[in-house]
Order: C-alpha cells, then structure tokens, then sequence
C-alpha cells in the first residue's frame, strides 16, 4: 500500500527559510508536499492551503510577538501544527506544546526533525524535538505533570545527544523504547492544561498502541486550571 | 573621614566661637555700656529696641546652631534688622556721642551680622561691613557736628569695629580652604590604596593563573620552543587545541556575565568553531552559578572534547536548582577523559565507536 502524499503548508515571513523547508520536502523519501504561504496567514485557511494536513508555523511572523492566539485558532479548527520559531527558550515552547501543537522545532533545527515532525504531525501523533526535549526536561512550573526518573532520563539523554540510536546504546534499551517514553511525556502533557482536538487525538492514540494505561494517565495528571 | 564631614566640623566650630564673641559684644559689653550711659539717651526706648533687635538675630542664630540648620529664607530679614536696628540707634543718638561708650551699638552691629554671614562668601560679608560703616559715617557727617575729636574717635573705633569682624571672616575663609584642602588629600589618598589593592589582586590573579597554565601549556610551548615536539604531530596539535581552548576559558572566567557557565561553554566552542568544528551549543532550565572550580570541572569534558572533535559536537546543558549538568557529543578519535577536582562533580563517558559522549554534572551536596 503507497502512502498517501502528505500536504504540507508553510506560513513563515523569510523566504529563505521557506526554500530551504520546500527543498528538505522535496528531498524526502516520500517526498512532502509543500504550499508556501508566505507571511500571509490567509493562506492557511483557504484555497489548497485549507485542505494541506500539516500547518508548519512560524510563531514569530511579527518579530518580537510570538503569536499564541493565531496557533490557537489554528488548534482550536483541528488544524495539525508543527511550530518553526527561532524562540528557543521553555516557556514558549511548552506554551505551544500546551496550546495543542504537535511539535516544537526550533530554527537550529533541520530536516532530520522538521521532515519526522511533519510525517508525525501528518498521523496526529507528536513529535518531540531535542530542543523541546530539553524544554520538558527541564521545565519546573508548579502544575507541570509528574514525570518518572526514567522518563526524565530519556528526555535530557535526547537532548544532549540528538541521536535515539546513542540514547538507546547509552541507557541499554531499545530505540523503540525511547520513543515510548517520549510518547509517554507527550501525553502527559496533553493531558494537563485545555482540551485541543489534536491533544485529544494524541490521547487516544496513545491508549490504543499500549504506551500509556488509562490508570496511568489519571494518576501522573493533575488537572490545570 | 568624609570630606564633607571634615568641612562641617570645622565650620560648626568657628560658628559657634562667633556665636560666643557676638553674644558677649552684644548682650554683655553692649548691654553694659547701655545702661551705663542710660542718662545721656534722648531716647532710651529707641535704643533698647535696637538692642533687642541685634538679641532676636542672635537668639535665632543659637537656635539654628543647636538644631546644626544654616540660615535660608531669613538671612536677607536677619541683615535688614542688623542695619535698620543700627539706623534706630544712630538716628537717636544725642549730640556729640558719636563713637563714644554711649554709642554702643557702634561696636557691636557689626558681630551681629557677623553670624548671618558667617557662611557666605567673603565679598558679601565685606560689603556689609562696609555698608555699615558708611551708615554709621554718614549719621556722623549729617546729623552730628563734624570735629577733629569726633573725627578720631570714629577712625579709631572703627579699627576694632571694622577689624575684628573681618579677621573672623579671614579665618573663616582660610578654615574653608583648608578644609578643602584636607578632603582632596584625603581621598587622593583613598584613591592611591584603591588603585594598590587593585593592582596587587590583580597581580595575585595572574600570578595564579601563570601557575595554573605551567603545569600543561609551558611544558608544550618548551617543547615546541625546543624543537622537542613536533607542530606537525596530531598528538601535538591536538595538545594546542587544548591549551588554546583552556587558556580561552582561563580568560573568560574573570569576565562579568549573568550565566558564568554558558560564557566559558562559547569561549571552549569558539576555539573548536575555528578548527572547522560545527558545534551546536544548547541550555534548558535554570541553575545556581557554580564556584569557579565547580565550573572547570563541568567545561574540562566539553573542552577535551571540543578541542579533539573531529568535525562536529553538540555541547547541551540542562540545569536545575539542584543539578546541573553539562554533555557533550562529538566525534573524537580518542577521548582524553579528565579527572573532576571537585567531590560534587561526576563525569560519565560513553564510547560508541568514533561518536563519544561525555556527560559532567554537579550535584552540591
């Protein structure tokens, strides 16, 4: 069975990065197809850009005014979000995990994660950046969800090293089983904090292949207010 | 002592002594020739009223001192009665006793003002001296008559009337000056012992630091130096590259910046980033600075590492209030594995073939 094409929209003010996101696309294996909106959010919301299955999204098209309500509404209409900021700093970036996006990347990140994040996205499953990873890792806001050691483990392993492969090697399990703890946290943070369709999704879907129990989820998840 | 402090202690000093002089010339000389020579007033309660007036500016004056204020908005007032109190008297003065015991205020006006002006400039004090005894002359020429004996007796107390106020107001000039004088001195003196401590901490620093580097970067520079070690042994470079990179950190450790850590973690990145190395540097989270020590024993992996790195290393720090640790993934050939100095510093390697991974973290105990 051939995989479906994945369509793909850009919304990002310099045109430089959006050439360098449509080459990694083309590039990929299956290739992605990418619509350009430029810095025009419109874009995103009609025409071909309406029907494309992932937003990639710069938070900062106004520099200096991470735009949190539009990643909102875009969350909100069951849009499937991958956010592209220069921002690199926690706060943001687990704002916008806690808005409902699939994935934080930062710009320093390349195709060997955005093009992942994207075919994640594509699936509504999450995709964990190292960046981001840190950005959980490290995160110590109060009504943050209790995470094990293990699972804090995995989150500073990937983002110190940015290869599953020498995460796995270094802490004797399996590539695999990286990828369910990381699955694990994600969840747990969809759980806390508002509801969001994409979240919701995450969820389930996380129920359904066994990586989180729901006796589970209900004790590592504090509801936020 | 502050120079400020040394000026109003001086000042406070003199003020109070002519406080004293103007006191005994006005309210007990003054007082004792007024009523000695009672009888030959005109008008005795003219004179009295003079006398309370010059009491009143005193009595104020004694006030301000004890609560250490100076005159503000009273000072013009407080001159205005001086020399309208000595109009009054002059003024109502009988014939011929111009200058005499009977004129008593003549002598004493002038330290009544004497204490307004004390901290004026000296040009302003003058002209009221000046302008009191032109008052005084003038009383003398238009309304009394004009003798030789009148004429004398004016000249010589003016000596004493004139004279004695203007030495205070020299003292009190030159006080003024030596004040001044004393408080540049002292804080050029300050400023000699600040620039010595400076000069011997940071002579202390270098010298610590030229002992710090001896023990690895000398030997390498002799030897080089020598023509013992050969520039062109990969041994050798990569021996540089790790002097090169310390001594880059032994510089950046001194420096001012709000994350001491991150600062010496681009000094070490910038030396590889030279050698072609693509490092990628990242932090999370938050952490207490640690000491310098601490700080040499998390960057001694990153900077070994850094500085053998083939062609590419990511450097990551995650920190917390409680830990923080510093990674580093590269491609090395063969890591160099240094020793923490400290006991709260553990360092991890882990070697998978051509990529290691060296992890230092501080957990203060």
């Amino acid at each position: 069975m051939a995989a479906e094409l994945i369509r793909a929209v850009i919304v990002d003010d310099h045109a430089a990065i959006a050439a360098g996101v449509r080459y990694w696309c083309e590039q990929a294996d299956p290739p992605i197809d990418l619509l350009d909106a430029g810095d025009r959010l419109a874009g995103v919301w009609t025409g071909r850009g309406a029907d494309a299955d992932v937003v990639i999204f710069d938070l900062e098209l106004v520099p200096g005014k991470p735009d949190f309500g539009e990643l909102r509404r875009l969350v909100d209409s069951g849009r499937r979000v991958v956010v592209y900021s220069q921002h690199a700093d926690n706060a943001t970036a687990i704002k916008c995990i806690d808005l409902g996006a699939l994935a934080y990347l930062t710009k320093r990140e390349g195709p060997e994660h955005l093009v992942p994040a994207v075919r994640a996205a594509a699936e509504g499953r999450g995709y964990t950046a190292p960046s981001l990873s840190g950005a959980l890792a490290a995160d110590d806001t109060p009504d943050r969800p209790r995470l094990s050691p293990r699972e804090t483990e995995v989150l500073r392993a990937w983002f110190a090293s940015s290869s599953k492969e020498l995460v796995a090697a270094k802490l004797h399990i399996t590539a695999k089983t990286v990828d369910t703890y990381i699955a694990r946290v994600r969840v747990k943070y969809a759980s806390v904090g508002r509801a969001a369709s994409t979240k919701s999704e995450l969820i389930t879907r996380a129920l359904d292949d066994g990586v989180i129990t729901l006796a589970e989820l209900n004790e590592t998840a504090p509801l936020r207010r | 002592m502050s120079d400020d402090e040394t000026r109003a202690q001086l000042q406070r000093g003199l003020r109070i002594a002519t406080l004293i002089l103007a006191v005994l010339t006005v309210d007990v000389l003054g007082l004792i020739h007024l009523v000695q020579g009672l009888k030959s007033h005109d008008h005795p309660a003219a004179q009295f009223a003079a006398f309370a007036a010059l009491t009143a500016v005193l009595a104020t004056e004694a006030v301000l001192v004890v609560r250490r204020r100076p005159w503000r908005n009273g000072r013009r007032l407080a001159i205005a009665v001086v020399l309208g109190a000595s109009a009054l008297s002059y003024l109502t003065l009988p014939d011929g006793m111009t200058s005499t015991t009977v004129d008593w205020l003549f002598g004493a006006a002038n330290w009544a003002g004497a204490v307004v002006l004390l901290d004026r400039p000296f040009r302003t004090f003058l002209a009221f001296l000046v302008t009191h005894e032109l008052l005084a002359l003038a009383n003398l020429l238009v309304f009394h008559e004009v003798n030789r004996a009148a004429l004398v007796r004016f000249t010589t107390g003016s000596v004493t009337v004139f004279g004695l106020p203007l030495l205070m107001a020299v003292v009190a000039t030159v006080l003024g000056g030596i004040a001044a004088e004393a408080a540049r001195a002292a804080r050029e003196l300050e400023l000699a012992r600040t620039a010595e401590a400076a000069a011997s901490a940071a002579h202390r620093r270098r010298t610590q630091r030229f002992a710090e580097l001896s023990g690895t970067a000398v030997p390498l520079l002799t030897g080089l130096a020598d023509g013992v070690l050969e520039p062109s042994d990969p041994a050798v470079q990569r021996r540089c590259a790790i002097e090169a990179a310390r001594m880059r950190r032994l510089f950046a450790e001194t420096d001012l910046v709000g994350n001491p850590l991150l600062h010496e973690l681009r000094h070490c990145a910038e030396i590889a980033d030279r050698k072609g190395v693509e490092v990628e540097l990242d932090a999370r989270g938050q952490w207490p600075t640690p000491p310098v020590a601490v700080r040499r024993d998390l960057t001694n992996a990153a900077l070994t590492a850094l500085a053998t790195a083939g062609s590419w290393a990511r450097v990551t720090v995650v920190g917390s209030a409680d830990a923080v640790s510093v990674s580093v993934v590269a491609d090395c050939a063969e890591p160099a594995v240094p020793l923490p100095a400290t006991p709260d510093v553990r360092i991890e390697v882990f070697d998978s073939g051509g990529t290691v991974w060296m992890e230092a973290q501080w957990q203060p105990s």
